[in-house]
């Protein structure tokens, strides 16, 4: 098992070097050894995919291995994310030695013959990776033809199938991280929001905690049975930083479209008190003006009336425990503020009104 | 190899020339060109390979200056990356330029350029959505992590917008344009064989959409059709059959498929060409829809008439009708059309009588059917009624193979000394030569009485020799020699008394022997085995005892 570990350890460097300039160094002697270190991870991965205890030790280290890597200064290169990865790890190494010019052109070379073999192989193995990384490329072109031929972006968000994986993709890592770690989930999410553009981000967060409650396509089919996550914890974890992070979440509530915060807020009622909090504190920041005869903020940062009310108005038209919630508030909003029917007092009276039908 | 290098030169400058035109805009048109040469610029490129890995990279310049800007222009367009085997290829010829070790700055040059094409079309990072990339590398996931993934992601969402378009056809928002559409169909061209892409194109086959004309393009209906016939994509029946409807060319490639296979090999039992028939989905398709059945018998019918009534084809016929019955079986549907729509030349009960299978049928009562199907036959063939000519009605015949089998059968077996029915007779001498004449009939019916006299008195008898067989063969002497035609049914007749009596299978291969050297027919060998499996074919139900005989005979 050590020795099993070590050899993990050992390769993973060895990835990370085939990235730098470090590979001028290589001469074809190098890079076969590295070639079969890759086979003989490919083939622990086919043997021991069912073996749950030696499956869950080679994840916990490649999960450390990241988490050291993560904390460090600027984004690295991914390593092995996880056990599936090992599954094509020689995949990976090819395709980083093949794009760094460092390479000597000798060992290039040799790489290509060990790659590339041309037809009529007799060796499978040699024959499998040259199928699977041409097929890997064709894969990548046909995504790329779909994406500028057929692909036109979803309205709704969730749907969107971009989106769509990106969300799958963030839950994926936060359930295993989470395995390895307790805190994982909440500091991979942190360096997300300081690394990445905030609005696709957020955008991400949101489809995540929309996606469909079993969803197949997350890892446990690939895995196959013994695995103990649940599809719910990325999620829970997910929303547990959110709320947890105040900044965030008004980022979240401020930033997003008024449909998709209804969505997110019917699905996970967590998030209702802390959006119509929000919400609430907004509309006690605009005060009206008579002359204008409109509701208007003072300083450049609140939130104008139209949008207020086109939020009120989403989540007015959302399902039963939501739409209540919110009708209740605003009704005991108004009563606070003295139970007017006339416009101009009190905002809450005035949404209200505008509202009208939905009420 | 070296014809090949012959041709090469040649098809280098076509291609060169191709190239030129479609990398200077992707148009509409060129795209077309593009996906219509696809597969033969593979085949040019897997030549080419073949030449360039025996040469070393100096030599390659020399005799081919340009082989940089061609292999530039190819890794161009992402339809010919994505097409199949193209992008393999393409490596393996710049794999032939890399140099080992470059002498002098300008080999240096030329190397790192290959180089960087290669890493380009191997993981063609230039189109990546940049906020994915971003996104995975923080979260620390590779390409090959989750390129398949999005792929598939994006396939499904594309498949549940062209479903979602039947479905709500005129209000729903999401309603995809026919250019769209369209276009998507255009995409699918190189890469239907990616197994990835199956439930598009499946999506696609099965797509209707609301406009009068065919909205899909119709090089993608070949490239599926291509890619089926290889084996190199699965789709369901379903997706097949409207595949079929849709673009009749490809119904007919696939008939074209069918009779290649059937006429190359040498020898076809019929059991194999089962197997062809049922992975082809033919029957299958015919038995969905008649409109299938109509086209494909169209074809067998003039085939047989090109060929002249050859066995390959025939045996085709039968093997076709014979699955097709089964198809419609299984699916437990009556014919829901009338069997006019299947068989407008013929009298809905003579097609009736036909299509039961002879295993269905108590034995006794075969003689009776054969007797009914005889009448019937006479009766259009000779008063020329109104279902079409004696072509017509033989070609209906054929396609019951079992019929004529059992004819001869009920024949030899009768009693010795017994008169052999008019009827029996006269089926017999029609399914041999239809195109006979009344008198010319009567004559072969005369004919074929006397040689079934001499075999029903064998028939039964203990201890048979060749000798003896092929004295009741004999024309008589004295007599008018045999038509042609009288003479092959002699000789079917001959293998049927071989294949059942008793002694038969005995003295079977010293008969043959004796048969082949007085009167060599490219058929008779190949015929034999042709009836072997068909008996085997139609006795599969009722006589398991007779299979391990006919098996012996074959050894």
């Amino acid at each position: 098992m050590d020795s099993l570990l070590e050899h993990l350890d050992r390769f993973s460097e060895v990835l990370a070097v085939s990235r730098t300039t470090h590979v001028s160094t290589w001469d074809p002697a190098t890079v076969r050894r590295a070639l079969q270190w890759a086979g003989y991870l490919r083939h622990i991965h086919r043997r021991f995919g069912r073996h749950a205890r030696i499956r869950k030790a080679l994840e916990q280290r490649l999960q450390n291995q990241w988490k050291q890597e993560g904390d460090s200064g600027p984004t690295p290169a991914p390593g092995l994310a996880n056990f599936q990865a090992l599954g094509h790890c020689d995949q990976l190494l090819s395709l980083r030695l093949l794009a760094n010019p460092a390479l000597g052109d000798a060992s290039f070379h040799f790489l290509l013959q060990q790659l590339f073999p041309g037809p009529g192989v007799p060796d499978a193995e040699e024959e499998a990776l040259q199928g699977s990384l041409a097929r890997f490329a064709r894969c990548r072109a046909a995504a790329h033809m779909l994406r500028f031929h057929a692909y036109r972006e979803n309205p709704v968000l969730q749907k969107d199938s971009v989106m769509k994986t990106q969300a799958e993709l963030l839950l994926r890592r936060l359930q295993e991280v989470g395995e390895a770690e307790a805190e994982g989930p909440g500091r991979l999410l942190s360096r997300l929001w300081e690394r990445l553009p905030q609005s696709n981000f957020l955008k991400v967060v949101a489809a995540a905690l929309l996606l469909p409650a079993a969803s197949p396509r997350l890892q446990e089919e690939e895995l196959g049975v013994g695995s103990p996550r649940t599809p719910g914890d990325g999620r829970q974890e997910l929303l547990r930083w959110l709320l947890g992070k105040s900044d965030i979440a008004v980022a979240f509530c401020r930033n997003l479209p008024a449909e998709l915060l209804t969505s997110v807020a019917g699905r996970h009622p967590e998030l209702s008190p802390v959006y119509l909090g929000l919400l609430t504190n907004w509309g006690r920041q605009l005060h009206y003006d008579l002359p204008k005869g409109l509701w208007i903020g003072t300083e450049p940062q609140d939130v104008p009336w139209e949008e207020l009310f086109s939020r009120f108005q989403s989540l007015c038209q959302a399902p039963p425990p939501l739409k209540d919630e919110v009708l209740t508030a605003l009704k005991s909003y108004k009563a606070q503020d003295g139970d007017f029917e006339v416009p101009g007092l009190s905002i809450w009276t005035d949404l209200l009104l505008a509202l009208g039908s939905l009420v | 190899m070296a014809a090949d290098s012959a041709g090469l030169p040649s098809n280098y400058e076509f291609w060169m020339q191709k190239l030129s035109v479609w990398t200077q805009a992707s148009t509409l048109e060129t795209q077309r060109d593009i996906c219509l040469h696809l597969p033969q610029f593979q085949e040019f490129l897997r030549q080419m390979h073949e030449t360039l890995k025996e040469m070393d990279s100096n030599t390659i310049i020399e005799r081919f200056p340009t082989i940089y800007q061609l292999l530039a222009k190819s890794c161009w367009s992402p339809f010919i990356l994505a097409y199949d085997e193209s992008l393999k290829i393409l490596i393996w010829c710049l794999c032939c330029l890399i140099k080992k070790d470059p002498q002098n700055s300008r080999e240096s040059k030329l190397n790192s350029w290959t180089r960087r094409l290669l890493s380009h079309i191997v993981s063609t990072s230039r189109f990546d959505i940049k906020e994915v990339g971003l996104f995975n590398q923080v979260l620390g996931y590779a390409p090959t992590d989750y390129y398949p993934g999005l792929l598939k992601n994006m396939v499904l969402s594309l498949v549940s917008e062209l479903r979602e378009n039947h479905l709500n056809g005129f209000n729903s928002q999401r309603r995809m344009s026919p250019e769209r559409v369209r276009s998507l169909s255009r995409i699918c061209v190189p890469l239907v064989t990616l197994p990835d892409f199956e439930p598009l194109v499946e999506a696609l086959l099965t797509y209707h959409g609301h406009e009068p004309q065919e909205v899909l393009w119709p090089e993608f209906f070949d490239a599926v059709n291509e890619a089926f016939l290889l084996k190199k994509i699965s789709l369901p029946t379903s997706a097949i059959l409207c595949l079929w409807l849709r673009h009749l060319p490809s119904l007919e490639n696939t008939m074209l498929h069918l009779f290649e296979k059937l006429i190359s090999s040498e020898r076809n039992s019929l059991r194999r060409i089962g197997c062809f028939m049922k992975e082809s989905l033919l029957p299958e398709a015919a038995a969905c829809h008649p409109a299938i059945f109509r086209v494909v018998d169209e074809i067998f019918r003039s085939a047989l008439l090109e060929t002249d009534g050859a066995p390959e084809v025939l045996a085709g016929i039968q093997v076709f009708t014979q699955c097709f019955v089964e198809a419609l079986e299984k699916e437990n549907k009556q014919l829901k059309f009338a069997l006019k729509t299947y068989f407008p030349y013929a009298s809905p009960s003579l097609v009736m009588v036909l299509l039961q299978h002879p295993k269905d049928i108590p034995r006794g009562l075969w003689h009776q059917s054969l007797k009914c199907i005889s009448e019937m036959l006479k009766e259009v063939v000779e008063d020329y009624g109104s279902y079409g000519g004696p072509f017509e009605s033989w070609f209906l015949f054929v396609h019951f193979g079992g019929w004529a089998d059992i004819t001869a059968e009920q024949l030899l077996m009768s009693e010795a000394e017994a008169e052999p029915p008019e009827a029996l007779l006269w089926l017999l001498a029609f399914s041999c030569s239809p195109g006979a004449g009344h008198q010319q009939r009567a004559q072969i019916m005369v004919e074929v009485k006397t040689v079934l006299g001499h075999l029903t008195k064998l028939f039964r008898s203990p201890a048979l020799s060749a000798r003896d067989l092929q004295a009741a063969a004999e024309e008589n002497q004295g007599g008018d020699p045999r038509p042609p035609a009288c003479q092959q049914l002699v000789r079917r007749l001959l293998l049927y008394f071989l294949l059942w009596a008793p002694g038969g299978h005995a003295i079977a291969r010293e008969v043959i022997t004796l048969s082949s050297v007085a009167g060599p027919q490219r058929s008779q060998p190949k015929g034999s085995l042709d009836l072997k499996y068909r008996v085997q074919f139609c006795r599969r139900g009722a006589h398991n005892e007779l299979k391990p005989q006919t098996d012996a005979l074959g050894q």
